[in-house]
């Protein structure tokens, strides 16, 4: 039987208007893994230095997973590939829902979409190809408006990807929406397809087929990884209560962000969690992305007062952490109001949190009145000021259209020291994990390509909270005992292992919790998975192999924009102002100086072959991942030995 | 084969699809949403997602519309089962069925109910929620 996966790419131009289908070679497969690892090779091909986000030429990939489409566990997601307007590199954003099932079954694995159409267009794609149609219509409507009138039009079996207000209108952190809850959220690729006048592309569900190789031995692989995830210890919380289900829990240990990383405790953060929002009728439905058996994602809704009817997918655990806690907010009817108009506007809730309590630090310190908030009291706490910005960023009205440019952008308006609190690098606002608390953590965002955050190389077990992650962790390092976030010991060897796996889990379409929250698929159940459903054979070794060739390859595209060892780094904040709520509790100092990250730093770099000066992979790294074509555009030369 | 029969409760679904993707992997070994004896329906915005499946009703409405006794029930099992060679293809047993038990299949121009598989529904298997899918003994 033919297997999961073909390699067909359907290229789009929307400049001309015009579509092309190509099969890519087995090596697309064999080398690159698919999904994320191929769609940073085909962006490495398409994209260069010259490209700028918002140009034509820049390329926005939606790759389907080699898994996406069976019923193997949390196999529904897709990424999106494309350089990123907020940090200028290479950036993927991974999302759930059942868009990525929905192209899978048509017959996808890549929609490579490039140009910019004329006026406004969404693509409707069938089994037929694409058709080009107007959203005159559409533009300029909200997530769930722009869903409303497609299901108008196209039917009620349809799964969409589409922008907001935000995405048309170029915020530097604008999400790609599935449908009308699911994102895309970082890294502004919402804002990519606004620049190509590009609101929507939607699909038909339950049209077509997805065959794998080895129907009898695929179906007894599916059912030891789904006993494994059932079985996990964390999987229970993850269903009750969603992500949010340990907010209070973080607060008691010191390591919730709160008050723009200032502090590690919140009170009322008990009043900000999943459990807090299922014993208040607020949580409506637990909702499943494709072939899930979790069930994490939310539908909540308001049933009375001020915001009555007011209702979304979420609250994700970084939005509570980031409306929440980071803007001294414990009112949770707020925080549900908030996520919804950053759902419905297509934000990403993250950047949008830390932008709100950047501006609200640079109030209480004097670089921010109300002169420059249009009248606007950011005083912490202020629920009124978190829902007027969010309301005013998406259309740059006021000071939203300062905020609009992300933390990074924002302190450069604002200027003074404003830039030591905006709690970024790179451009990307730092997710709401405590890295200062968890040193695994803070190697994993000083090397993620996207910028310091947590949906690239999740290093969890490094908590050692449940017997599952202490047997990953002595799975790596040889020992439980470096189960501690705290130490700076074997970080490199447990973030190696974990951006290996992530890139996989990546491109078998699974969803991170089953590889590194949950623990029921490693890399030979990955290897099973791979060679039942795609006829391909691989074993473990070459499941972390690839992730390594895709780590190193998505690591050149951005060395070939100029990135060198000097950009590993986190956010001033976190590299030294010491959390004060955390002093005490663990036996380091809260605090990423620069001699612990350049510890673990070079202990990585020694680990996977990459120089330690410049922090690019030698030439015999690269050769050795068969990334030869690299070399000249990493070194200036192509001497591979010298 | 134990007597089982399916029973949905809609508040449950998390729309994930398991049960659809599970039914044709099970009776066709590929994943075809079309060849599905179980599906899902309702739009993302509320959530409100709703399984319909064959429920092995007492009233046994597809059978007892068929204009050919085509479809009969397996005093054994409770099954409905087809008799292809009866089947014209009619549609009438697709509307008359009030729970959306009776799907079609395009290829073929027939119906697909559920067969319980074998008194093992891999639907429910399948299932995340035991509460969302689930069989009754008897």
């Amino acid at each position: 039987m033919p297997g999961t996966y073909a390699g067909r790419v359907l290229y789009i131009d929307l400049s001309t208007n015009s579509f092309r289908e190509e099969i890519l070679s087995e090596e697309s497969i064999t080398k690159y893994g698919a999904g994320r690892g191929m769609a940073a090779k085909l962006l490495w091909d398409m994209t260069g230095p010259q490209t700028k986000p918002f140009d034509a030429d820049n390329t926005l990939i939606i790759s389907t997973g080699v898994l996406t489409g069976t019923h193997a566990p949390m196999s529904g997601r897709a990424t999106l590939t494309s350089k990123s307007p907020a940090t200028g590199r290479y950036f993927k954003s991974n999302f759930g829902g059942r868009f990525g099932l929905a192209l899978k079954f048509l017959g996808y694995d890549y929609l490579v979409i490039t140009g910019k159409a004329q006026n406004p267009v969404y693509l409707y794609l069938d089994e037929d190809g694409v058709e080009f149609l107007s959203a005159s219509n559409l533009w300029g409507k909200t997530v769930r408006e722009t869903n409303a009138l497609l299901e108008k039009k196209h039917g009620e079996d349809i799964e969409t990807i589409c922008i907001g207000p935000a995405g048309e209108n170029g915020v530097k952190f604008a999400a790609v929406m599935a449908s009308y809850y699911n994102a895309a959220a970082r890294g502004g690729i919402g804002a990519v397809m606004g620049s190509k006048n590009l609101k929507a592309v939607a699909v038909p569900i339950g049209k077509g087929r997805v065959s794998v190789s080895d129907p009898d031995n695929f179906q007894i692989v599916v059912e030891k990884a789904r006993e494994a995830l059932y079985r996990d210890t964390g999987a229970c919380d993850l269903n009750m209560y969603g992500t949010g289900a340990t907010t209070d829990w973080l607060s008691e240990m010191s390591i919730l962000p709160s008050y723009n990383f200032r502090r590690g405790k919140f009170d009322g953060a008990d009043k900000i969690t999943g459990k807090y929002l299922k014993d208040n009728g607020y949580l409506k439905r637990e909702v499943g992305c494709a072939a899930c058996i979790y069930a994490c994602h939310r539908l909540t809704g308001i049933d009375s007062g001020e915001f009555k009817g007011s209702h979304s997918g979420g609250p994700e655990y970084e939005t509570l952490a980031s409306f929440g806690s980071g803007c001294g907010i414990s009112d949770i009817e707020v925080i549900l109001k908030a996520n919804e108009i950053a759902n419905d506007m297509g934000m990403d809730t993250i950047s949008a949190g830390a932008v709100i309590q950047w501006a609200m630090e640079c109030y209480e310190k004097g670089l921010v009145n109300k002169k420059d908030t249009g009248g606007l009291d950011l005083s912490w706490g202020n629920k009124e000021a978190l829902l007027k910005l969010l309301e005013d960023i998406p259309y740059k009205r006021g000071f939203g259209a300062v905020l609009a440019e992300g933390t990074k952008g924002a302190s450069q308006i604002v200027g003074g020291d404003s830039w030591k609190w905006t709690n970024q690098a790179r451009g990307l606002e730092h997710s709401r994990v405590e890295t200062r608390g968890a040193f695994g953590y803070a190697l994993a965002f000083a090397l993620n390509p996207r910028g310091p955050d947590h949906l690239h190389t999740e290093v969890l077990a490094e908590f050692g909270l449940k017997e599952e992650a202490r047997q990953v962790i002595k799975k790596i390092t040889g020992s439980e005992e470096y189960a501690k976030p705290y130490l700076l010991e074997k970080r490199a060897e447990i973030v190696k292992w974990h951006e290996e796996i992530y890139a996989l889990t990546d491109t078998a379409g699974l969803c991170a919790f089953t590889s590194t929250a949950s623990y029921g698929v490693d890399e030979q159940v990955l290897a099973d998975l791979y060679s039942y459903a795609t006829g391909y054979k691989f074993t473990a070794s070459d499941i972390l192999e690839i992730g390594r060739r895709i780590i190193t390859l998505e690591r050149c595209y951005n060395i070939r924009e100029g990135h060198t060892r000097t950009e590993d780094i986190l956010p001033w904040r976190i590299m030294n102002e010491v959390q004060q709520d955390l002093v005490g509790k663990q036996p380091e100092v809260p605090v990423v100086s620069k001699e612990k990250l350049d510890k673990m730093l070079e202990d990585y770099y020694v680990l996977v072959g990459w120089d330690s000066e410049t922090g690019w992979p030698s030439k015999k790294t690269l050769k050795n991942l068969g990334l030869e074509f690299c070399i000249k555009p990493v070194w200036g030369d192509d001497n591979e030995n010298s | 084969m134990r007597q089982v029969k399916l029973r949905v409760n809609k508040e449950k679904c998390t729309g994930c699809l398991s049960c659809v993707l599970a039914c044709s992997f099970s009776h066709f070994k590929y994943f075809d949403m079309s060849k599905s004896r179980v599906s899902v329906s309702g739009t993302h915005d509320l959530a409100e997602f709703e399984p319909s499946v064959c429920i092995q009703c007492e009233e046994r409405y597809c059978v007892n519309s068929c204009p050919t006794g085509a479809l009969s029930v397996n005093s054994a099992t409770g099954v409905v089962t087809l008799d292809k060679d009866k089947c014209v293809g009619c549609k009438v047993c697709l509307k008359s069925c009030p729970y959306g038990g009776v799907k079609w299949d395009a290829d073929s121009s027939n119906p697909l109910i559920c067969d319980l598989c074998g008194g093992d529904p891999q639907c429910v298997k399948h299932c995340r929620y035991p509460e969302a899918l689930y069989v009754e003994e008897g």
